[in-house]
């Protein structure tokens, strides 16, 4: 048995000055380890524009490698620009999964574009960087992973993982659009993807985590974890209606594997829930699991999934 | 080689057509029986916004490509779902016999908010000879990718030799022309293998057919055909901007020639299809689909002001 002792919230991003884009928002948590910091990158964005609508970008955080909640640096500019007119990516990228490669670092990240039906539509980019993770520079102007014929849309929240010298693409991709109280939202599943360079990828095809709340429960932020001989995921969902509220909104999921295909999911060992009260008193969403001297931890989200910035959890226990 | 032209031989208007549209049978395709030619071809509704809704719709013509047997009365095709690539209409398909079935590819359309639309490719089969088409997913076999940011579209299909090639287009830009006006697409010919006719390999975002206007040209509907050897490839070209009425600057088609697949010579000159002074192709032809029938080439094509009145037939004279 295992579970998750809170540590409290690790970042603000109001307490971030200077940076318009930054305004609040930080979700969707992703490490990356220095020598001496925790590099956490995430997904923020600026006020609303008139019509209330949101662009995101990505950036980063550099927390203490000795001291977690001790903020080092903020980067000063997004590490992806937004696309081009009609560009996938043209009103987004979020959130980012970095991963290291020889001295580069390479990112997947989700890119947002608006459609007049639905609110918008998804698809997964990959960039590089050269600079240690600072700025990220696209490979192309399109998606690496996109559209198909049994994954039609919302094709978003990438999470990259390199076991066994193969790339793999951990990711959600929408089923169907529902209209929740007049507005369409998209019910998504995770999803998986191999790749032996990490830009031809070739899909699953399956759902790999059996819905338990409802038929069209939700599914993000499927991440994978390797320890004691299994891989762990941790994830979040929620009901696809009234999932602003406490009662049907985010919680924290948690499935095992020993070949990384075939999941055993089982919510009751995720050892994470709210709490009574606080910052993370109504929801916990899109879980981070990483490990540091020793120890492992886990990033995630609170209320209103991120608004106010994350937070963090330290393992109790034994993943097995 | 020259081409004969046989005018114009469908106008939607004399018609009752499904999904209650009225005008336009846009990029004719034909499918070939025994007894008649089945014609597919893009037709368009109306929606409650006043916006179009492209719908597939077919008529059935006489072997002389002269006599209408009838018109398609029910929808070939229902549009895509909420959200879906093709939910704001299908326009062109392409048919392709396989296997005692027919694989329909259509490009679907979909609205956007800061340009006008985006387009993919999807699969659809008939097991009804052609009556009605079925997707084998709610999302494309063909779509936007790390070099083909947008507007993949315009599928023609042809198996040679067990491989099954496709020539589609895809946007390489999408561009404001004055401060204030609306952004217009540009985009070029591209070509994609597969052994299915499901998973295909593009050659990603790698234009095959120069451009005569320069990098503004914008390319559409590719349609290839071999004859003693070698396959020509007909499509239709245009200004990027301006090319709706400007005399000089829409859509008139374009001709390439290959040996291999691989290498094509543009070549618009040799055997131009040219639009006749004060009849309905006067101004513009475009959205070319060439087509075998009785030991004759056809081409099938749209004249002026993008097939809104129909469609016309020229005949290769080899």
């Amino acid at each position: 048995m295992f579970c998750w002792e809170k540590l409290g919230k690790s970042f603000t991003p109001q307490e971030v000055s200077g940076r318009p884009w930054l305004n609040e928002f930080a979700q969707a948590p992703s490490t990356l380890l220095f020598d001496d910091f925790v590099r956490v990158y995430f997904s923020c964005r600026p006020p609303a524009d008139s019509n209330g609508q949101y662009v995101s970008y990505s950036a980063y955080v550099d927390l203490d490698r000795h001291d977690l909640f001790k903020v080092r640096r903020v980067a000063h500019q997004p590490i992806l620009t937004l696309g081009a007119l009609g560009e996938f990516d043209e009103f987004g990228t979020y959130p980012v999964s970095v991963i290291r490669e020889g001295d580069r670092v390479r990112a997947y990240y989700a890119g947002w574009t608006r459609c007049a039906s639905v609110p918008f539509n998804v698809a997964i980019g990959v960039a590089i960087s050269t600079d240690g993770g600072n700025i990220f520079k696209k490979l192309g102007n399109g998606p690496v992973l996109g559209y198909t014929p049994d994954e039609p849309f919302v094709i978003s929240g990438p999470k990259v993982r390199r076991f066994n010298g193969e790339w793999q693409l951990f990711y959600i991709a929408g089923r169907k659009w529902k209209f929740v109280d007049g507005r369409p939202e998209p019910v998504y599943k995770i999803r998986m993807a191999t790749s032996e360079d990490g830009i031809r990828w070739k899909k699953l095809n399956r759902d790999l985590i059996p819905s338990r709340i409802e038929e069209d429960e939700a599914q993000a932020s499927p991440d994978v974890f390797y320890a004691n001989g299994k891989y762990h995921m941790f994830f979040c969902y929620r009901f696809s209606t009234g999932f602003r509220s406490k009662k049907k909104g985010y919680r924290i999921g948690y499935a095992s594997s020993t070949d990384l295909v075939n999941w055993e999911r089982d919510d009751t060992r995720a050892g994470i829930d709210v709490s009574s009260q606080g910052w993370d008193s109504e929801m916990v969403s899109y879980p981070h699991i990483f490990e540091l001297d020793g120890k492992t931890y886990m990033l995630y989200l609170g209320n209103q999934v991120g608004r106010h910035g994350f937070g963090l959890a330290m393992l109790s226990g034994r993943l097995e | 080689m020259m081409w004969i032209k046989h005018g114009k031989i469908f106008d939607p208007i004399e018609y009752a057509l499904p999904n209650g549209c009225m005008e336009f049978a846009q990029s004719p395709q034909a499918l070939v029986f025994d007894s008649f030619v089945r014609i597919y071809f893009s037709t368009r509704a109306v929606d409650t916004n006043g916006k179009y809704l492209s719908h597939i719709a077919y008529v059935d013509m006489d072997l002389n490509l002269h006599d209408i047997i009838q018109v398609s009365n029910e929808a070939v095709i229902p549009l895509g779902g909420l959200g879906s690539f093709d939910e704001h209409g299908i326009f062109p398909i392409n048919v392709v016999r396989y296997r005692g079935t027919i694989y329909g590819y259509t490009c679907g359309w979909n609205r956007r908010v800061s340009v006008s639309v985006d387009t993919a490719i999807g699969l659809t089969i008939s097991r009804d000879e052609g009556l009605t088409f079925q997707r084998i997913g709610d999302g494309p076999v063909l779509s936007c990718s790390l070099h083909e940011p947008y507007l993949v579209g315009d599928a023609f299909v042809k198996v040679i030799d067990d491989e099954f090639h496709m020539w589609y287009i895809f946007g390489t830009a999408w561009k404001r022309y004055a401060p204030d006006a609306a952004p217009e697409r540009t985009y070029k010919i591209g070509h994609a293998t597969s052994a299915n006719g499901v998973d295909w390999k593009k050659e990603e975002g790698c234009q095959i057919i120069p451009d005569r206007l320069g990098p503004d040209e914008s390319q559409a509907l590719p349609t290839v055909i071999g004859i003693d050897g070698r396959y020509y490839m007909f499509f239709c070209y245009r200004e990027s901007y301006d090319f709706r009425q400007a005399i000089g600057r829409g859509y008139r088609i374009g001709h390439a020639w290959s040996d291999d697949l691989v290498n094509w010579t543009r070549d618009d000159e040799i055997f131009p299809l040219e639009g006749t002074p004060g009849s309905w192709d006067s101004d513009m032809q475009c959205y070319p689909h060439v087509f075998e029938c009785n030991g004759k080439v056809y081409l099938l094509y749209n004249g002026n002001d993008f097939g809104r009145n129909g469609f016309g037939l020229a005949e290769l004279l080899i």
